[in-house]
Formats: C-alpha cells, structure tokens, sequence
C-alpha cells in the first residue's frame, strides 16, 4: 500500500466534505428528518401515558424515530456513495485528482472520511438539535441512551455509506451504481423475505411470528441487515428486550445484545471499505 | 529536473529543494540554519529526456489498444502526440500518469518509474485530461486551492492563475454552472500549480473559442520557454504543426511516426508545391514542362500553375516556362504540411477517399 499522507487524506475530506454538503438533496433529507424528529417529540409529549409502558419521552421518541432513521439515514448515506468512484470516473474528474501525487487509498480514505462528516452533519442538525429540546422538556435522565441512539444512527449511516462506496468502486458506470445502490437501499427486505421464506419453509405460520414463538436462528436476519441490527442495538441501548408493535410481541434472544450487535456492525463497516480498495486500485480510470 | 518539500526535522519549518534522480542535494534550513542533505530517489539518471516510453502495451477485452509503443520527449521540446479518434492516443497518456494498468512496457518520467515513484512522477506532472470534470458545488477558488494542497504548492497563485485563464469574473460562480470552455480554461489552470516541469494535453484547445485557443497557444509557447517538456495531442493538425518540434503519429495502438515535420516529409517523400502564377494561362499545362525530370504532379486552374516538385527543381521549371514564352506574374512555394504526411501514413490513398 505505500506510505500514506494523513494530509492528502485530510484535504480530500474537506473538499469532499465542501462539495457534498451543498448537495441539494442532502439538504431536503436533512430538514425532513429535522422535522420528523420534531413531530414525533410532540406526539411523545402529548400522549397519554399507558398502563405498562415503562419508556420516558426521549425513549419514545428514539425509539418511534428507529424505523424513519433506519429508512432516511441509508438513503442520504447511498445518495452519497452510490457514484462518488463510479461518476468521478465517468466525468473525468478523476483523471484530475489521480494525476496528482495521492495515492488510491489516500483518496477512498478521504472520500470516506468526507462524505461519513457530512453523515455526522445531517444526524447531529436532524437529532441533535431536537434531541437537546427533548431532555430538556423530558428532564429524564436517559439522554445517554438518545446519544447512543444518534451514536448508533451515524454508524448505520457510515455502514450503508461503506457499502455504496463499494458498489461505487465495482461498478464501471454510474447508472448501473444507481441499481446497487437500490440493492442496498432495499437489502433489509430482500433478507428479511429470504428468512420469512426459510421461516415458514421450516413449517412455522404467521401466527407462530406474531407471537413471537420462533426459533432463535431467525433472529441471526439482524446481522446480515445492518439497518434491523442497528433497531436492536438501540433497542439494548435503551435496556429493552421485547418488541411490542401492532400486535406482534417478541423478546429479543441474548446473542442479540448491543456487544455483539457493534462487533457485526463493524464487520459491515470494514469489508465493503477494504474491498471498496481492493476494486478501486484495479480500476482503469 | 524535480523538486521535494521537506520538513527541517529541528524546527519543522518546510523547504522546497529541486534536483535529479540519484542526485544529492545539501540542504541548509532558512529558518534554523540545519544542515543536511536528501538524495532524490530514481534508479536511472533522466539524461536527455523528460519522458521515455519503452515497450509500452495495454489491452482492453482480448484486444491490444496500446501495442509496444516507444518514443521518448525531449526535456524542453514540444512534443505532439497524434492519430485518429481511438487509436490509443489517451490510453497512453493515461498510462504515462497511472490511470490505468498496462500489461507491460516501461514509463519513466524525469528518470522516474512512473509506478514504482509514482508520487514522485506526478509532483513534476501537469495533466490536462481530454474530458475534464471537477465539483459541481464548488467554486474556481475553492477548487484550485484543492489542487494546490494536494501538490503542496502556495495558494497565493490562485486568483492570479484565474485572472491569466479569464475566469477572474467567475471566480465566485459554482463549478456546476461553468460552460465546457470556461471548464477547460480552469482546467488549464489546474495544470499550471505547482510549475511542473512536464506538461500532458490531451486537446487543450477543445470546447475553446477562437480568441481563447490563441492565448493558450501563447500559453503553451511561454510554459516551454520558460523551461517546461509539452506533450500534447490535438486533432488540428496546423495547431500541432506551429507549436511542435517533433510528432509521433499512433494509428491502431501503434506508432507509425515519430520526427520533426519536415523529418516526416522527407521520409514520406512529400514535396512542397509550387504555385506559379502565369499570364493567359486560361488552365492549360504548358507542354514544356513534362519534359522536366523530377516533377511528381503538375495541374492547372484558370491561371494558376501548381507543381509538386523537390526544392532543387524550382528553378528548372521557372527557368522553362520563361523561355517558352510563358509571363510569370508571381509565384509561391507551399511547404508539405503535416497534414499531408499524417494523410499519408494513415490512408494509403493520402486520404482521397
């Protein structure tokens, strides 16, 4: 790999960081969530409190925001990675930057580290801002647990982020980038059906689901889709186990805890990055 | 010649030192007064030559778009690279600059294998690529200052590379909204930072108007007066012509040329053409001069006499029609064209058809 430049690494970020962040649809994703995050604190602060619901209003809130972040946050993280290797060599701007003394893994590295900046950016101004309101309203004392959620929100976002740079890095053109980045955006279902499948190919019903009387391999779906495994991490993050939500009831297994959920989540981080390098530096731009 | 920014290592102030490969240069810090020295890496000295391509081939699918190319650039020459649309001409400028791998075949810049010190090679490199793209929300400023802190130049030069390239009036626009001249003027630009010593245009003037073309031929002029190895390639042929002291011609992935112009015309046998211009002519070849040897085609239109002939038999034909009777009013020597030998090498019929 060569000696690496921390520099370059730090001036491709910035420009990345500069360029992206301008990025119109970044913005209108980024209000969206702000605004999101705003409804539903209201609707967490006007509820009535029900019998047995033991969750504070931050807790509510992070938790009814799960399902719009797990959705949102991969897609600005796609928008961003889905042509940053693909579309820059297309249009020739690549040709620009490589002829200049950086290596390959100097700009992936950058162009990660800038791109994952503008993914902190849009969970710190869409929860952050937000989150500070909620405590502060809430004067609960489970802030840790929202920061854990924001800190959880970002890594899903760098997950899928590392995962379209890859797609990025394999595909030749920039609109067969666009199909992989739909493969990823769409990934939580494809693997979700391909379990169900196997679920009731194994002779268990929907009823059997919605009760939560499954075997325990099914819970192993959360660690090949990083945005399911990212609900259960903050679900653990929360110091909750069970899952009640429009009738269906479960209890999270033990292996399902926040440790090993952070380990997979890693995995899902580095391998697409390392073989993000491992396409980039055999490109022919 | 090359140059390296190095830190003093007692007081971390930075210094620009320039040498050749192999060479030791003794270094005394400005600021701490240090004393030390730094050997420029490189295996074999650069001599002559800025850039050497040896045995150069790339293949694509099975098929060879670079085959065994050779030639090498001069230091301070103008080097045009030509041939027609997808003969390879890209490709090997790509491979010059590592954009892409080539199968075998050795590229050395300064002295400098291009891949084994490859950072090296490209810190002594301007690069104009055939189609430029930069970051649509960006400004010039923001964008050349990018390419200022990758090559660790001085930032200062900015607004002034602008106001040089005419983009002084955009400086505040977004790259997004550039047209494709304006796009290739900041391109342009790009290759300037940093003062390489060896410049690659693939098309500089492509996309630009009239007025622009010619300030970056003057450009170009300048850039290698002062120093600076230009290779570039262009489609227009008289561009190539004005500016270059030598040519090599790539057709099929091979190179089929490699001289001065009027190198290639010799060996081409292309003669120059004279046109004389003969009272009452009315469009008639005057008999007298099939009768002179070495003539290699003669034609006639109105009263206009053209002669294809070598320098030497000038004479004999003037001499001829004037004492057959024939008033010369005036009379002018066409030299070969590079076009003539570029149609000659890549069209066996010179292009008739």
């Amino acid at each position: 790999m060569g000696s690496i430049n921390q520099k370059s690494i730090y001036y491709i970020a910035k420009k990345e960081f500069m360029d992206n962040i301008r990025n119109k649809w970044i913005i209108l994703l980024t209000t969206l969530l702000f605004l999101l995050v705003i409804v539903f604190a209201y609707l967490a602060y006007v509820q009535p409190e029900q019998p047995g619901n033991s969750m504070d209003m931050t807790q509510s809130t992070a938790v009814g925001l799960m399902g719009i972040s797990s959705m949102l946050i991969p897609l600005i993280a796609i928008i961003l990675g889905f042509s940053t290797i693909s579309g820059e060599a297309e249009s020739g701007s690549f040709s620009v930057v490589l002829s200049y003394p950086v290596t390959r893994l100097e700009v992936l590295l950058g162009k990660f580290l800038g791109l994952g900046s503008v993914i902190v950016t849009a969970v710190l101004i869409g929860f952050g801002f937000a989150g500070v309101i909620i405590t502060a309203a809430a004067g609960g004392d489970s802030w840790l647990g929202y920061i854990v959620f924001m800190g959880l929100t970002i890594l899903l976002g760098l997950i899928f982020l590392s995962l379209s740079i890859c797609i990025s890095a394999l595909c030749k053109k920039r609109i067969t980038s666009i199909g992989g980045g739909l493969i990823i955006f769409f990934w939580s279902t494809i693997i979700g059906s391909v379990f169900m499948g196997i679920l009731y190919g194994s002779g268990y019903s929907f009823d059997n689901l919605m009760t939560g009387n499954m075997p325990d391999w099914f819970w192993c779906e959360s660690f090949f889709s990083p945005a399911d495994l990212s609900q259960a991490a903050v679900m653990r993050g929360f110091g909750m186990n069970e899952i009640n939500s429009m009738g269906f009831s479960a209890t999270l297994p033990d292996f399902l805890n926040i440790w090993s959920a952070l380990f997979v989540d890693l995995l899902w981080l580095i391998i697409p990055l390392v073989l993000a390098y491992f396409f980039f530096k055999r490109r022919d731009i | 010649m090359i140059s390296k920014r190095l830190k003093c290592p007692k007081c971390k102030y930075e210094v620009t030192i320039e040498g050749n490969p192999g060479e030791k240069v003794t270094i005394t810090c400005p600021s701490c007064n240090a004393k030390g020295a730094f050997t420029f890496p490189g295996d074999k000295p650069a001599g002559d030559f800025s850039i050497q391509i040896n045995g150069l081939t790339k293949m694509f699918n099975g098929l060879k778009a670079v085959d065994n190319v050779s030639f090498n650039v001069r230091r301070g020459e103008i080097f045009g690279f030509l041939g027609p649309n997808g003969a390879g001409k890209t490709t090997t400028i790509k491979a010059m600059l590592g954009l892409i791998h080539t199968d075998s075949g050795e590229i050395r810049i300064n002295g400098f294998d291009a891949i084994k010190h490859g950072k090296e090679v490209k810190n002594s490199i301007g690069y104009l690529p055939e189609r430029i793209a930069f970051y649509d929300n960006l400004t010039p400023v923001q964008t050349l200052n990018f390419f200022c802190e990758l090559k660790g130049a001085d930032k200062s030069v900015v607004k002034p590379l602008l106001k040089e390239v005419g983009l002084e009036e955009s400086i505040d626009k977004k790259v997004g909204n550039f047209s494709k001249g304006m796009l290739q003027l900041l391109g342009i630009a790009q290759t300037i930072i940093g003062n390489p010593s060896v410049y690659i245009l693939d098309e500089p003037t492509s996309g630009l108007d009239a007025r622009w073309v010619k300030i970056v031929r003057d450009k170009i002029k300048t850039l290698n007066e002062q120093g600076a190895t230009i290779m570039f390639s262009s489609h227009i042929l008289s561009e190539v012509q004005s500016l270059c002291d030598r040519v090599a011609i790539i057709d099929k992935g091979k190179l089929v040329a490699e001289d001065t112009v009027p190198g290639l015309n010799k060996l081409l046998k292309i003669k120059p053409r004279l046109e004389i211009y003969i009272s009452d002519l009315n469009g008639k070849i005057p008999e007298v001069i099939s009768q002179i040897e070495g003539i290699d085609a003669v034609d006639a239109k109105e009263n206009v006499l053209f002669v294809t002939c070598d320098y030497s038999v000038r004479i004999k034909v003037v001499t001829a029609l004037e004492k057959a009777g024939f008033q010369i009013k005036d009379m002018k020597t066409i030299d070969p064209s590079l076009e003539e030998a570029f149609m000659k090498l890549l069209f066996k019929d010179g292009g008739a058809n």
